[in-house]
């Protein structure tokens, strides 16, 4: 049982939302996942974690999808259910 | 079958980790003023089909002694025997390189907090070839997991989608 009330995408403000909603194409989702909701909900954090993450999770010398399979590893080694 | 690949690269490393933390073994590449709790065999002492493998695990890593994990693991040859050869189909070229299994164990190494995991597979990535510039984009990866799911984990969310193959 989630401990917060997770905030609907119309609750954030303009730039947040946009942020948001492109989420949806970088993972090839047709929703907005409750972790970029949460993460937003004190912008000053959001925003620089946000862009650090997409950062670190775009293709370098590691492809994206070699990344996605350490962040699956990093998971289950964590038994983090989400 | 990718998936299950890393479930075992996942399981045999943070397994090998949890011994080789929990025993106190020195790290095989690093410096180390660990005393195991349990003696190890040592490579002269062990008996021929024994150190036949010890040979085929020093090849595979590229060592010119045993990890300690494998030395306190012979004592139980039986056991040794199997363990290392599923270790080694674990990180055997399948759909995934060896390579990315080291870094997949690289990850769960550090994930865990583990010195023994973290020296052995640093200098495992290294020799099979992950640039710096790739050791610091996985370690950023591990960064950044970890942050989330440790936040999803106080927050105690609920996944947003069933992750199976067709599932939403």
């Amino acid at each position: 049982m989630e401990i917060v009330r997770v905030p609907e995408v119309h609750e954030f403000s303009p730039e947040d939302q946009k942020f948001l909603e492109a989420g949806k194409a970088w993972f090839k989702i047709d929703f907005v996942p409750k972790m970029g909701r949460v993460l937003r909900v004190i912008p000053e954090f959001g925003r620089t974690y946000g862009r650090a993450s997409r950062r670190a999770m775009t293709d370098g010398a590691l492809s994206r999808a070699q990344k996605e399979l350490i962040a699956a590893t990093v998971s289950a080694i964590n038994v983090c259910e989400y | 079958m990718i998936w299950y690949e890393i479930a075992y690269v996942a399981g045999v490393t943070h397994a090998l980790n949890a011994v080789a933390d929990g025993l106190r073994l020195p790290l095989d590449f690093s410096p180390s003023s660990r005393l195991p709790v349990l003696p190890l065999i040592e490579p002269g002492d062990a008996p021929p089909e024994v150190k036949a493998t010890f040979d085929e695990i020093m090849t595979f890593y590229a060592m010119d002694r045993a990890p300690a994990v494998f030395r306190w693991m012979a004592r139980d040859a039986g056991f040794f025997h199997n363990y290392w050869a599923a270790t080694r189909e674990a990180f055997t070229d399948r759909k995934l390189p060896r390579l990315m299994k080291e870094i997949l164990a690289l990850a769960a190494s550090l994930t865990a907090k583990s010195d023994y995991g973290v020296d052995f597979h640093l200098r495992e990535v290294r020799r099979l070839g992950l640039s710096e510039r790739g050791l610091m984009e996985a370690i950023e990866v591990v960064q950044c997991f970890n942050t989330v799911t440790k936040i999803a984990d106080a927050l105690q969310l609920q996944p947003d989608f069933d992750p199976r193959p067709g599932s939403r």
